[in-house]
């Protein structure tokens, strides 16, 4: 016997179909595309195209600037990760101390995620230009010289900052909220028995924090790998001489400005697996480790 | 091994909020204290600063006659059972267990082997590999009875470790308390609100009530003398019974106006308004006393029959509050019956209007103060 409310196996659809109908137009559809394409070679104002096989992905493949990229994209994803994530534990725990005007700390710590990427990258160019920046004149004049236009290693590294920036913010939230519900009396019954406070968070806080964690590294990997082409774009393109061109950045380099759109294709759908086996592994091997 | 000294300990908030009024209290080595009161009097709040969890605002905290209020929680030697057990969710029952031992520095064998030890005592020893989450509520008091014990330290301080088990657990655990903490002779503080956990389980009792000690001493010194109004409502199931009485020249007068012929033990103007105090027990029909002058006319309004006993809850026209009286399992009665009551006059407790009690000897009244 089912349940009185099981009878009614339209309404679940209906209501599920506003949602269910977003994902496959904008989300499923265009990923089936770009396999497809991925498989054809075209002319450049798309007026023909012919069967490739695997040529796309051969000629990835065996692209040296591929490989760049995917240097540079673990690089940087790797940093933006970790970055964001450790400066947002150690904001959230100092926020979690704050007693009185906690409210205006914590408002203030969840603004930058309010701000747009390409907007997030053009105060960080701003704060850094060669000529004009605040920060790049103080540099030089403590004998630093930064030109992220003409220094690939100071464009990367610019391009980290600026996105660990934009990311922390959302890391906060949740770490602030995953310390606010660990209970008093476990911290409590630590110090009574001979913790001090920097052994309480690494033994007690620490672990019990770890499903946020691990929520916010999938999280953040994802962000890492996809959502930092706005600040990317605007920050340096991608420059200078591909240093800072990961992959999502080369997919759209040689699909809409290269007009390639087969090699773009083939990329994106290599970039889908690897993102895809990449959570796979953190959900199989780290998240073992994170249950309690 | 230790004694528990609390001189005019007092616990003032920011916020000008005091929760605790000058306690005194000496613990003696080996004593298990038990603090009982409603909620809201203070009683966790001065396990806490017994704890060093909450700071001292005046006073003095004295342990083995060390001063010890600036200290931390880690420097005082205290181990602590928290109502909700506190336990690590994330560590083992021997992690749970070992972790004081590991912070202290131990070497891993000599936390192995008290630990198992520990685990022996209660019955823990299959379970040492267990996560909390996989222990039912006895096994989870159990480890963190184990993780106050495995350290040997130099007091226990228990808060309300039993309210959350169900009631037959309960029982079967407040024994179990009892009997480690003789064994062990560990000093110990225990808070509760269970009057009954409260009298069974005390060498000495402290009822506290509005951040005050109202009063302290044996369980069967505060059952049979309470020195206020306060502490004989809060102790005894079903509470105390209160008859508010004027004072008249050949005795007393009820609301309703019947006249007892009491003489109250200490001698009090004519026209003050006092409560006397009849525990339910000490009710007995009049019939069996024939010699008795205080006679109360009550119609039985509801029967509570609990096997051995049974309650009957009687209506004394003028008077607000039920009359619980404790009449024998077997008794005939039934509901709108009529009963002539009465009580000598050696089980009746007189209370002036602020609530102390008047039929005590002074200085019977300066011990219960003093807690020592």
């Amino acid at each position: 016997m089912s349940a009185p409310f099981q009878r009614h196996r339209l309404t679940p659809w209906i209501l599920m179909a506003p949602q269910l109908g977003i994902v496959l137009v904008f989300f499923f559809w265009p990923a089936l595309q770009a396999i497809e394409q991925a498989f054809y070679v075209e002319d450049a104002f798309g007026l023909s195209r012919e069967f490739a096989g695997f040529a796309n992905f051969q000629a990835v493949l065996s692209d040296k600037a591929y490989y760049q990229a995917l240097g540079t994209t673990l690089i940087f994803s790797l940093a933006v990760a970790l970055g964001a994530m450790s400066i947002a534990l150690l904001l959230a725990v100092m926020a979690d101390r704050v007693i009185r005007g906690a409210r205006i700390y914590r408002t203030l710590l969840v603004w930058p995620y309010a701000v747009a990427p390409a907007v997030a990258g053009v105060l960080w160019l701003f704060l850094f230009d060669p000529t004009l920046g605040l920060i790049s004149g103080l540099l030089g004049n403590i004998g630093i010289g930064w030109d992220h236009k003409l220094n690939g290693v100071q464009a990367l590294a610019l391009v980290i900052m600026a996105s660990v920036w934009k990311q922390m913010s959302y890391n906060f939230v949740f770490f602030l909220a995953a310390l606010q519900a660990l209970p008093k009396s476990l911290l409590e019954a630590a110090a009574i028995d001979r913790a001090g406070p920097w052994r309480r968070f690494w033994t007690i806080t620490f672990p019990l924090l770890s499903p946020t964690a691990f929520f916010l590294l999938v999280m953040n990997s994802v962000y890492a790998f996809f959502e930092t082409f706005g600040t990317i774009d605007t920050v340096t393109s991608g420059g200078p001489g591909g240093a800072t061109t990961t992959l999502v950045y080369k997919v759209y380099q040689d699909g809409f400005v290269g007009q390639d759109m087969g090699a773009s294709a083939a990329q994106s759908v290599l970039l889908m697996a690897l993102v895809g086996g990449l959570t796979w592994f953190q959900f199989r091997y780290l998240e073992r480790k994170v249950q309690y | 091994m230790a004694t528990l000294r609390l001189n005019g300990i007092r616990k003032r908030y920011p916020n000008g909020i005091t929760a605790l009024h000058d306690i005194d209290l000496d613990v003696v080595d080996g004593e298990l204290i038990v603090v009982v009161g409603p909620s809201g009097c203070g009683k966790s709040t001065l396990l806490r600063t017994l704890a060093g969890l909450e700071a001292i605002s005046d006073g003095e905290l004295t342990i083995n006659g060390r001063r010890v209020n600036e200290l931390e929680p880690a420097e005082r030697d205290i181990a602590m059972v928290f109502q909700n057990y506190a336990l690590y969710p994330h560590m083992s029952v021997a992690g749970n267990m070992g972790y004081a031992l590991k912070n202290r520095g131990m070497p891993k064998d000599e936390i192995r082997r008290r630990v198992a030890a520990t685990a022996e005592l209660l019955g823990l020893s299959e379970l040492l590999e267990r996560r909390p989450r996989q222990l039912s509520g006895g096994q989870r008091q159990r480890v963190a009875m184990g993780r106050a014990i495995v350290r040997e330290p130099q007091v226990f301080l228990f808060d309300e470790p039993l309210s959350n088990l169900d009631a037959k657990l309960r029982v079967q655990m407040r024994l179990e308390i009892r009997r480690l903490q003789k064994r062990l002779g560990v000093t110990s503080v225990y808070v509760t609100h269970d009057q009954v956990e409260a009298m069974t389980l005390a060498d000495r009792l402290v009822v506290m009530n509005a951040g005050r000690v109202e009063q302290c001493g044996t369980p069967m010194a505060l059952y049979e003398q309470p020195a206020t109004l306060f502490v004989a409502s809060f102790l005894g199931s079903p509470a105390m019974n209160f008859l508010p009485v004027t004072v008249h020249r050949d005795g007393v007068v009820l609301p309703n106006g019947t006249q007892l012929a009491l003489a109250l033990p200490v001698a009090m103007p004519e026209g003050r308004v006092t409560n006397l105090g009849v525990r339910p027990e000490h009710l007995v029909e009049a019939a069996s006393r024939p010699d008795t002058a205080a006679v109360l006319d009550v119609t039985v309004e509801m029967l509570e029959p609990l096997g051995a006993d049974m309650l009957a809850y009687t209506r004394l026209s003028g008077l607000e509050e039920w009359l619980v009286v404790r009449l024998d399992g077997a008794h005939a009665a039934h509901e709108g019956q009529r009963l002539s009551l009465t009580f000598s006059l050696a089980d009746c407790h007189v209370f002036d209007a602020d609530g102390r009690r008047v039929s005590m000897t002074e200085g019977a009244a300066a011990k219960a103060q003093a807690c020592q």
